[in-house]
């Protein structure tokens, strides 16, 4: 299993927000992340207290490859109504000559 | 997530929008830039809650982040540096004691900028629809059967035009008591669109008559001393009541008299009597009136049952406050059925020359289905023709087409008697009818 991270970004001058609509895609949400958790493939996440165009948060997600990252990415822009991008990770140890 | 927990997110966030947008509007000053607040207010919560978890208590969680984001954006723009200072720290803020004649809630402070006389009663609908309601624009383009564009630019000019008028939603105390006829016209007139749509191909649209039932429950909440806000809470129940019984199964009106009372939602028709007994500690105005002839039909075991004397007393108490055709029609209807067809027509036939009415197909309907009655076959037929040439329902156009296609067929007319409960059950559900 490999990292990815899923940057999800909200584009300025979203359209216009229903409550009730953003309700349910709220519950759809909720339910993915769990179900996420559950399979062990949620590693981490980040989301930005202050953002109101951009980046909106960040997953550290497991999977076997980039294609099942690009699903879990597609699932996540659907279910957050954001556009995610996917990104490998490369965890690599600090260098001999890394740090000061 | 259970579906129980589903249906509360859904309340929480239909419930709190208007009380956003009224804290935003505290801090911000207008309406576009609080509903950008609460707009964005609500997507931090999607993007937020799914990862850190539902907060115990979602509205408190939402209203402390559409302030803290609304001071942000005052702070941003500076143009608001004298409000800033006087802003208490998020955590303990309060909101404070509303002084005597103030309003108190902000919900109601804004239904009452959205009904500013500055603003065209289309104008008002839609921005009662979409700041108190939260409708979308598309969603109310869509139960008004007009293009989205239009809807928006109703929309977008009317927030313009409370601006330049710096209409602020903070100085409206008093004035209450002045904008509540429109307040109740507003909700009334998306009822109407809602429960008996003037044009497309189906009779109704549900979603747009629970909405303005919504509002005027909330309205009862917001003002309870008030009795015209609890007669209009009233009257749209008792009409809600037969909503599911109103079409057939291809959309097809079915008249009152084939409606199966037993469907109708009796709690609807509880929360009406309850609230026509609240209403009634006040004037009996149109409003009242109108709610208590609603009760009559709603109240009635069976059709047959119907206290059409009582009914033809409300309208003459009606017409004596508020004389106007459509009244007058609604009472030659109620007199048809107590006194005969021939006592209806005596009644109607001087409406026929009035301007208003004789543009609309329904008195051509009513005359129709009482001409009818007495056999007076063509009479009947020009009625109706009339009546198909003016309607604009697709939905009344194929009721009113059958039933002069079944007039023509007949060879042997109908007796009054076996047929007339027909035409009262049809023009009863005219009866939430504007009537001025």
């Amino acid at each position: 299993m490999s990292a990815f991270l899923l940057l999800a970004t909200r584009p300025a001058g979203a359209r216009e927000v229903s409550p009730p609509a953003i309700a349910r895609d709220l519950v759809a949400a909720v339910g993915w992340c769990r179900a996420l958790r559950q399979w062990g493939l949620l590693n981490g996440f980040a989301v930005d207290p202050e953002a109101v165009s951009g980046v909106r948060s960040g997953l550290i997600v497991l999977a076997s490859g980039r294609a099942v990252a690009e699903r879990l990415a597609s699932d996540w822009g659907k279910v957050s109504g954001c556009q995610v991008s996917v990104t490998r990770l490369c965890i690599a140890a600090p260098s001999a000559r890394g740090g000061s | 997530m259970s579906k129980t927990t589903d249906a509360a997110l859904v309340s929480v966030f239909r419930d709190e929008w208007p009380q956003l947008i009224g804290a935003a509007m505290r801090l911000v000053g207008d309406l576009q830039s609080a509903e950008d607040v609460v707009q964005e207010t609500l997507l931090t919560a999607v993007d937020k809650w799914p990862l850190q978890g539902v907060p115990d208590n979602p509205g408190a969680w939402l209203m402390t982040a559409c302030r803290n984001r609304a001071r942000n954006v005052v702070r941003d723009s500076g143009r608001a540096r004298q409000r800033l200072s006087s802003m208490r720290p998020a955590d303990d803020w309060q909101p404070p004691e509303p002084e005597p004649g103030a309003i108190a809630d902000d919900r109601l402070r804004l239904i009452v900028l959205c009904c500013h006389p500055q603003l065209t009663a289309d104008a008002q609908v839609a921005l009662t629809l979409r700041m108190v309601s939260g409708l979308t624009t598309e969603e109310i383009a869509r139960a008004f059967q007009l293009p989205a564009a239009t809807i928006a630019q109703r929309i977008v000019r009317a927030k313009r035009l409370l601006k330049e008028n710096r209409a602020s939603f903070l100085d409206q105390d008093g004035d209450i008591g002045g904008r509540l006829p429109a307040i109740l016209d507003v909700i009334y007139l998306a009822f109407n669109e809602g429960y008996l749509a003037t044009s497309g191909e189906t009779l109704n649209r549900g979603d747009l008559a629970a909405e303005a039932h919504r509002l005027a429950c909330l309205l009862t909440d917001l003002l309870p001393g008030e009795p015209d806000a609890w007669a209009l809470r009233a009257l749209l129940s008792f009409q809600l009541s037969r909503w599911a019984t109103r079409t057939d199964e291809d959309g097809g009106i079915r008249t009152l008299d084939a409606q199966d009372r037993g469907q109708w939602n009796g709690e609807l028709i509880r929360d009406g009597v309850w609230a026509l007994g609240r209403a009634r500690d006040g004037e009996r105005g149109p409003l009242v009136l109108q709610a208590e002839l609603a009760s009559c039909h709603a109240t009635a075991a069976a059709f047959e049952e119907t206290d059409w004397a009582a009914i033809v007393a409300l309208y003459d108490e009606l017409t004596a406050i508020q004389d106007t055709p459509i009244v007058r029609m609604n009472r030659a209807v109620a007199i048809a059925m107590l006194a005969g067809p021939e006592a209806g027509l005596a009644a109607l036939n001087p409406l026929t020359s009035d301007p208003v009415l004789r543009g609309s197909h329904r008195i051509w309907a009513v005359r129709a289905d009482l001409h009818r009655r007495i056999a007076d076959n063509a009479a009947a037929i020009a009625d109706y023709d009339k009546a198909i040439e003016l309607v604009t329902n697709d939905a009344e156009r194929r009721y009113l087409q059958a039933a002069r296609h079944s007039l023509a067929q007949e060879t042997d007319m109908p007796t009054f008697r076996a047929s007339l409960p027909e035409l009262i059950a049809r023009i009863s559900s005219w009866a939430c009818t504007r009537t001025t």
